[in-house]
């Protein structure tokens, strides 16, 4: 369960404060696929990045269970990052030396599982992403929706309770963005994980339990859309 | 702790395998280069101290030199002291030396030198001069009206050649005259001309014993210093005890002693000039070091950025690069050692021609090794300084690629 109260975020550009945040509060059920919606500037990314620990909030706290990731050590939200959460970004960001295989295993191997788990692990895991042919292949010699799912892969190594995916499908054809879709779904179904998902796009609506939607740095709609009947 | 070397060791081993293989020979040929310059400078001054050294001991002063009281001029009753130094356990064999300075003439020019004396059958035991004959052969007993010349007194007929006033290319054979001190003057037939190297030793001047005792008109029981071969393998302090246990009162040096103050300082300028150009090639490997992390890690930040974001700890992204570096060093080092391993044996095969001599760089294992350890210290540190400079930054900026 994600927890976040009165999160606030301000960044200093030269010296204007750019309030990218102002007092988000939102709760995030366990299983739950969350879609996060808004105009570009409106702070969805920024709030994914607070819940990631990828970022420090102004003021507010983000509590995912009963942590209260922000008073953690770095190495402590390190560990937290690797164990609890994982992350899609929106352009791959895959390590251009390592191969899909070892992409995927890395937060494995750092999580401290044996060598051979790790890739059995994370061979399994291409596999259900459809990249059973693409093992040995590095970023570059693959295409842009074969990285997303290695990137989608990576974050699912370690079994992580929350998903945390910023608008990953916006580089891909209409094609590779259902493929990637439908393998959200199904990770979500399969596994009960927790994800929270960026998008633009209106198409993704059906995917998600719940769609928020910002502007201007506060939540402006926390409708479900379950109660609407789209999905 | 292993789990963190585990990973630090896939990222390093992964990039290094997949990175650009120019750049990574190319720094590693930069290390061989800089590692060699480290080894190479102190072993030619070290060779250069052992020639030293060696032709101290071969032509100067043998193992230990045993020279006149404090405020005496000569050794009294050498015979007496010769006898004496020789039953001694430890030593090969005594030779006493007497000189007395001396003008070498020879068509129109002079040389003024000490004229040395000594008993050629004990001189043989004790020094190599006799190995070194240029021309002519060394003296005997009994040899009258002979004369034995170095190198340098002899000179050349091109006085250009010359460092020191000569005598003008005398030759084997010659004719010249000596006014010894004493006044008396006599005639010699140059007998043989050596050439050790040594600057000292090539200005020298040898007659017989007996030679020296027609000169001064008497038996001659004086001698200016009197030089001692020990047995090999025998500890030069233990004999040295040992001669003054004897009740012998004359100062008595081994040949480290004789040397010492004068080759320390000679040794501390070297080892100024050593240290400077260590301190360069360090630099240099700092600088190579600290440009090329520095850019891979700048070239690298976005994925810096998402190994910290997928929670790969900040010192494991740093350890990664500076394994890296050590990788390089490793390498380097390896190929330095190779290359200065060919070139002590080119350098054994064709040694450097210095005016003292000809030296063979002497290549030493702890020098190795400290510079080793100093060269891997160092550009660990011009290595982890920009990876942590990178590494520490926010998560975002350098996904971003934001500095």
């Amino acid at each position: 369960m994600i927890t976040v109260e009165d999160l606030e975020r301000v960044y200093l550009m030269g010296k204007v404060e750019v309030h990218a945040l102002r007092g988000v509060s939102l709760s995030v059920k366990q299983g739950e696929f969350l879609g996060v919606t808004g105009e570009s500037g409106s702070g969805k990314s920024t709030l994914l990045h607070l819940v990631g620990i990828l970022d420090q909030p102004t003021a507010g706290r983000v509590l995912i269970d009963t942590t209260d990731v922000y008073r953690l050590s770095a190495e402590e939200q390190s560990r937290f990052r690797l164990g609890r959460i994982g992350f899609v970004f929106q352009e791959y960001a895959l390590i251009q030396e390592l191969t899909a295989l070892e992409n995927v295993y890395l937060p494995s191997l750092a999580a401290g599982n044996s060598h051979r788990d790790h890739e059995e692990h994370a061979g399994a895991i291409l596999e259900k992403v459809g990249l059973e042919g693409r093992l040995n292949h590095l970023p570059r010699e693959l295409s842009g929706g074969e990285q997303q799912r290695v990137a989608i892969a990576r974050a699912l190594v370690n079994n992580p309770g929350i998903l945390l995916a910023d608008e990953p499908c916006a580089n891909l054809d209409s094609e590779n963005s259902r493929n990637i879709m439908d393998i959200f779904a199904d990770i979500n179904r399969e596994t009960g994980q927790t994800i929270m998902m960026v998008s633009h796009e209106a198409w993704h609506r059906p995917y998600f339990h719940r769609i928020i939607r910002l502007r201007d740095g506060r939540i402006v709609d926390a409708g479900d859309v379950s109660d609407d009947g789209k999905r | 702790m292993l789990q963190k070397i585990r990973v630090m060791l896939f990222l390093a081993w992964r990039s290094i395998q997949r990175g650009g293989r120019a750049g990574l020979m190319l720094n590693i040929v930069i290390i061989a280069l800089v590692f060699t310059n480290m080894l190479l400078l102190p072993s030619i001054i070290t060779g250069a101290v052992e020639l030293f050294n060696e032709q101290t001991v071969d032509y100067q002063t043998s193992d230990i030199l045993i020279s006149p009281r404090e405020d005496d001029r000569y050794i009294a009753d050498v015979d007496t002291l010769l006898a004496k130094i020789n039953r001694i356990p430890g030593v090969h064999r005594a030779s006493a030396r007497f000189a007395m300075g001396g003008t070498l003439i020879y068509k129109g020019k002079t040389v003024s030198v000490p004229v040395t004396a000594f008993y050629p059958r004990d001189e043989v035991e004790v020094t190599l001069i006799n190995t070194k004959m240029k021309s002519g052969t060394f003296l005997s007993s009994g040899d009258t009206g002979e004369i034995l010349l170095g190198n340098f007194v002899a000179g050349s007929e091109d006085e250009s050649e010359d460092f020191f006033a000569s005598l003008g290319g005398v030759r084997v054979g010659d004719s010249i005259t000596v006014n010894f001190e004493n006044g008396v003057s006599r005639e010699y037939r140059v007998k043989g001309i050596f050439q050790t190297k040594s600057y000292t030793v090539d200005y020298m001047v040898f007659l017989p014993w007996e030679e020296m005792e027609e000169i001064i008109g008497h038996e001659n029981t004086l001698a200016t210093e009197v030089l001692v071969k020990t047995d090999e393998g025998v500890d030069l302090d233990v004999v040295k005890m040992r001669i003054l246990s004897f009740g012998v009162g004359e100062k008595v040096k081994t040949w480290k002693d004789v040397l010492s103050g004068l080759v320390e300082e000679s040794i501390e300028s070297f080892n100024i000039i050593n240290q400077i150009s260590m301190l360069v090639s360090l630099v240099i490997a700092v600088v190579v070091i600290f440009v090329i992390i520095t850019i891979k890690a700048v070239h690298q930040r976005r994925e810096i950025g998402i190994l910290k974001a997928i929670g790969i700890d900040q010192d494991i992204v740093i350890g990664s690069y500076v394994t890296q570096v050590l990788f390089i060093c490793l390498l380097g080092t390896i190929l330095g050692f190779i290359i200065s391993q060919v070139l002590m044996i080119y350098f054994n095969a064709y040694p450097l021609e210095f005016p003292d001599g000809n030296v063979v760089p002497v290549f030493e294992y702890v020098t190795m090794l400290e510079n080793t350890a100093l060269l891997f210290v160092a550009s660990a540190a011009a290595g982890y300084v920009p990876a942590w400079r990178i590494a520490r930054q926010n998560i975002l900026d350098a996904i971003r690629g934001q500095a």
